[in-house]
């Protein structure tokens, strides 16, 4: 059956080819005929040049991997989306209505990005005549896991399209842009509508209200992150705070609560980080790197008041002891799939190290030292990838001393 | 004087088609051709014409740049064609072969004998009777420029990459021909002559493993431990100004040969492998050098459609069955020409084809040999991942760094992060694991030519 099946595409395929070749009716589209073939069918294409095998490894299979390890933190981010929705509207549910609700939630915002996407990606291909990139399968959906569930759809295309084509399309396509678009698209948003973006805003769903009989805006209910800022500069403890207020350790641990829709849970992150470290796609070195930094910082940060010092103002993150930092907000998230994008992150071995623990730093930075910004990872993270070329580039200039001094070492033993 | 070097970078891929230890004899069918084209950048000024017979060693031809370095032939008999390619560059030369043993001699020496000769005295031999071609030399891997000294010479006796033949077998019975070529090169650098060999080969001594007036070292790890450019780079690497010669055991085999016979050795041991050849059919054949590749092969491939590979799987010329063996070929690797398109390929958890990476299922089969094909197994992308080549590169060589330098032709940069220290063969591994299906070895071969061409 399965024969026949592949016999069919194959020969559909050899069919409608002529069309898309030069002369061919539909000659422009060739890059979607190019896309969707080797999707159906591994190409038939040999080895050109002096090696004459290949590895049964294809980029596909690569960028595939990450969309499924990003698969547990779209279904928690669903779950999680429902179950706020019916906490914040006070209406009972059982798991199902939760599921479900969470999926006409979250599932129209992963669909806007790629749709949308998507029509820029094979634009771009077209105009350009160069391949569709499966990058795109990644940034697709990476981008909608980074929102939260309450953003409008217009602001999810507004976001994809700005992330696509001013942070990879302009650069020449995936591989040569320096920014990750998926968080290029969220830092516009982030800037450019703030107030849908942050702090204490994101449980406002909208409800029907039976006992009414209209629609109604649910209650607010805040992040730890943005009532954490909110608790101002008075040194209090502020763990027992944010525990009065909901947000125990196992709470920001397990992530049932408001929050962008992938970001709250830890426990679908690190099935994810398992999922990206065992088959060898994401680089565990950045993701150390940046848990190291994290701490490393937090722990130090503790040591500060919290408060006005001199001419700093210190928000009350000073004070949090540095496990509420590793899950608490977006960072978990952001270092797992964020960071280790290999296209906008350092290259080198050594300098993914540096990257990682940067991030980690950066993180932590914001948050303390920072009132304006709650959250410091998306922040960390651009930031770092705009300076990766430039880690990258003394970790070489660093191998090219090593190469001389091993190299000189013959000259003298020659005499 | 032994030294040990365990190699820990790169990757011995789990390949079908094997060659056994035997060798049988093919017997000389046909014409016989030589090719000067074989020769890369050298150009050649014919001494001989369409019709006239020629002694087994007679004059072919000569450099155009080196009045003294003459090319000739393996076999006596008469010239039948000489054919010409682009710009009048002479491409081969056909010969039809005649039985009489008409032989062109040559000075002949002792194996004790050459340790005293005067270098001057060797080179201009070697020249003369065109085996210096099988001196070659680095940078560049270009054949070696006999009026400047190499500080040291290097040997390969190793065959990680599949499939090589292996040069104990080679040696096997040859042990004067084996010390007279070695001693020849003693005498050649002031430097040390090292022999290559692999680890394993020194539980049971043999010819090799006991060569006297040189340097063996033995290294262990998986290819490209057994590369030439991995030995070079452990025992005594290239500096800017620097050459060392470089040649393999079938190579001084062949120059203590002619050593010792004062006759221009007319054939050559070869390698069939791969899951092209028969089973049966695998292993060593000893040919006249410059017949028909088609009377080797003659019932000895597959059947379908095969590609044969002049050199090894990872790194070779594509050789078309009309062709002939050439002087510097030892053996082929024979391999089918997969088409075959498969449902789902790029995420079907495939166990049948190998992979060097965890995420493709196979890669966690130990000890399970794979058969290959031709395929690219993906299609041609920008280069996402990085610092997954490094771990296949056992010399300390950056490869994301410079291949992009090679990329931007920035040579400065290329020189800076170590191309001279490589041969494109190095990187025949990354190409291979390459999931972007990107030749690095292409890469690296420009970069080099163009820095040969502009001089550093």
């Amino acid at each position: 059956m399965n024969k026949d099946l592949k016999e069919t595409i194959e020969s559909k395929h050899k069919e409608i080819e002529p069309l898309f070749h030069k002369g061919g009716k539909f000659e422009k589209f060739f890059p979607l005929f190019e896309a969707q073939d080797p999707f159906a069918l591994t190409p038939p294409d040999v080895t050109k040049g002096h090696t004459h095998v290949r590895d049964a490894v294809d980029l596909k299979r690569v960028m595939f991997t990450v969309v499924v390890a990003l698969i547990p933190c779209l279904l928690w981010g669903i779950f999680n989306a429902g179950y706020n929705y019916y906490h914040y509207s006070g209406i009972e549910a059982n798991p199902f209505m939760i599921l479900f609700r969470g999926a006409l939630i979250v599932m129209p915002i992963v669909l806007t990005s790629y749709i949308v996407g998507g029509i820029w990606e094979v634009t771009f291909a077209i105009v350009r005549k160069h391949e569709i990139n499966e990058g795109f399968l990644v940034t697709g959906l990476l981008f909608p896991l980074t929102l939260p569930p309450t953003i409008a759809l217009w602001q999810v295309a507004v976001g994809i399209t700005f992330g696509v084509v001013i942070g990879k399309e302009i650069f020449g396509g995936t591989g040569f842009n320096i920014l990750n678009p998926a968080l290029t698209a969220r830092a516009y948003l982030f800037f450019a509508h703030a107030k849908d973006m942050t702090g204490d805003v994101w449980a406002k769903f909208r409800y029907f209200d039976p006992e009414l009989g209209k629609y109604v805006d649910g209650k607010t209910g805040a992040t730890p992150l943005g009532l954490g800022a909110s608790y101002g500069g008075q040194a209090a403890d502020v763990t027992e705070r944010l525990s009065s207020d909901g947000f125990s350790l196992a709470t920001i641990f397990g992530g049932l609560m408001p929050g962008s829709i992938a970001e709250t849970s830890a426990i679908p992150i690190l099935i994810g980080a398992a999922i990206l470290i065992v088959s060898g796609v994401g680089s565990w070195k950045i993701m150390a790197g940046g848990v190291m930094g994290l701490l490393g910082t937090a722990i130090l940060m503790n040591f500060l008041p919290s408060g006005v010092v001199g001419d700093v103002t210190l928000t009350t993150w000073t004070q949090v002891p540095f496990i509420y930092h590793l899950f608490m907000g977006s960072f978990l998230f952001g270092i797992v799939f964020m960071a280790t994008d290999p296209v906008s992150a350092a290259q080198t071995d050594m300098g993914k190290w540096i990257y990682g623990v940067l991030i980690g730093v950066v993180t932590v930075l914001v948050r303390v030292t920072n009132p304006g910004f709650p959250e410091g990872v998306m922040l960390a993270i651009i930031f770092m990838n705009v300076m990766a070329p430039i880690i990258d580039y003394y970790v070489v200039r660093g191998h090219i001393a090593k190469r001389n001094a091993y190299l000189r070492k013959f000259s003298y033993a020659k005499g | 004087m032994t030294a040990d070097f365990k190699i820990k970078n790169g990757l011995d891929i789990p390949m079908e088609g094997a060659p056994g230890d035997q060798i049988r004899s093919v017997p000389l069918k046909g014409t016989v051709s030589v090719f000067p084209s074989e020769y890369k950048r050298v150009k050649f000024k014919m001494l001989a014409e369409e019709g006239d017979t020629v002694k087994q060693g007679g004059v072919l031809a000569r450099r155009k740049d080196q009045q003294d370095f003459l090319l000739r032939s393996p076999v006596a008999g008469k010239i039948l064609e000489i054919k010409l390619g682009e710009r009048r560059s002479l491409q081969e030369i056909v010969i039809d072969p005649t039985d009489a043993a008409d032989q062109e001699t040559f000075t002949t020496f002792t194996v004790n004998g050459l340790l005293k000769t005067p270098r001057e005295d060797l080179l201009s031999h070697l020249k003369d009777t065109g085996l210096m071609a099988l001196i070659r030399q680095r940078p560049f891997n270009v054949i070696a420029d006999a009026s400047v000294p190499p500080k040291s010479i290097f040997v390969n006796g190793m065959n990680t990459a599949p499939f090589r033949p292996d040069a104990h077998l080679l040696a096997r019975g040859k042990a004067e021909e084996l010390q007279a070529g070695l001693n020849a090169l003693t005498r050649l650098t002031d430097g040390p002559v090292h022999l290559c060999l692999a680890a394993a080969k020194a539980v049971t001594p043999d010819l090799l493993t006991k060569a006297a007036n040189v340097q063996v070292n033995y290294f262990d790890g998986p290819h490209p431990s057994g590369n030439t450019s991995t030995h070079i780079h452990y025992l005594d690497p290239v500096l800017p100004g620097d050459t060392v010669w470089t040649l393999r055991v079938s190579d001084v085999l062949r120059i203590g040969e002619l050593l010792l016979n004062g006759v221009i050795p007319s054939t050559q041991t070869l390698l069939l492998a791969g899951n092209g050849v028969k089973p049966e059919a695998r292993g060593d054949v000893k040919a006249t050098t410059g017949m028909s590749l088609s009377a080797i092969l003659d019932g000895a491939l597959i059947e379908g459609e095969t590609r044969i590979v002049r050199g090894d799987a990872l790194y070779g010329d594509i050789a078309v069955p009309e062709s002939g063996v050439y002087f510097y070929d030892q053996g082929y690797v024979v391999l089918p020409e997969d088409r075959e398109r498969h449902l789902l390929g790029w995420y079907a958890p495939t166990t049948e084809m190998y992979s060097a990476h965890k995420v493709v299922p196979s890669a966690w089969l130990k000890g399970k040999k794979f058969t290959f094909g031709t395929n690219t197994r993906g299609s041609k992308r920008a280069l996402v991942l990085t610092g997954i080549y490094d771990k296949y590169v056992p010399l300390d060589i950056m490869v994301d760094p410079l291949s992009r330098a090679c990329i931007s032709k920035d040579t400065e940069d290329a020189i800076a992060l170590g191309i001279l220290e490589t041969d494109p063969e190095d990187f025949a591994l990354c190409t291979f694991v390459c999931p972007s299906k990107t030749d690095f070895g292409a890469i690296v071969a420009e970069t080099l030519a163009l820095i040969q061409e502009e001089g550093f």
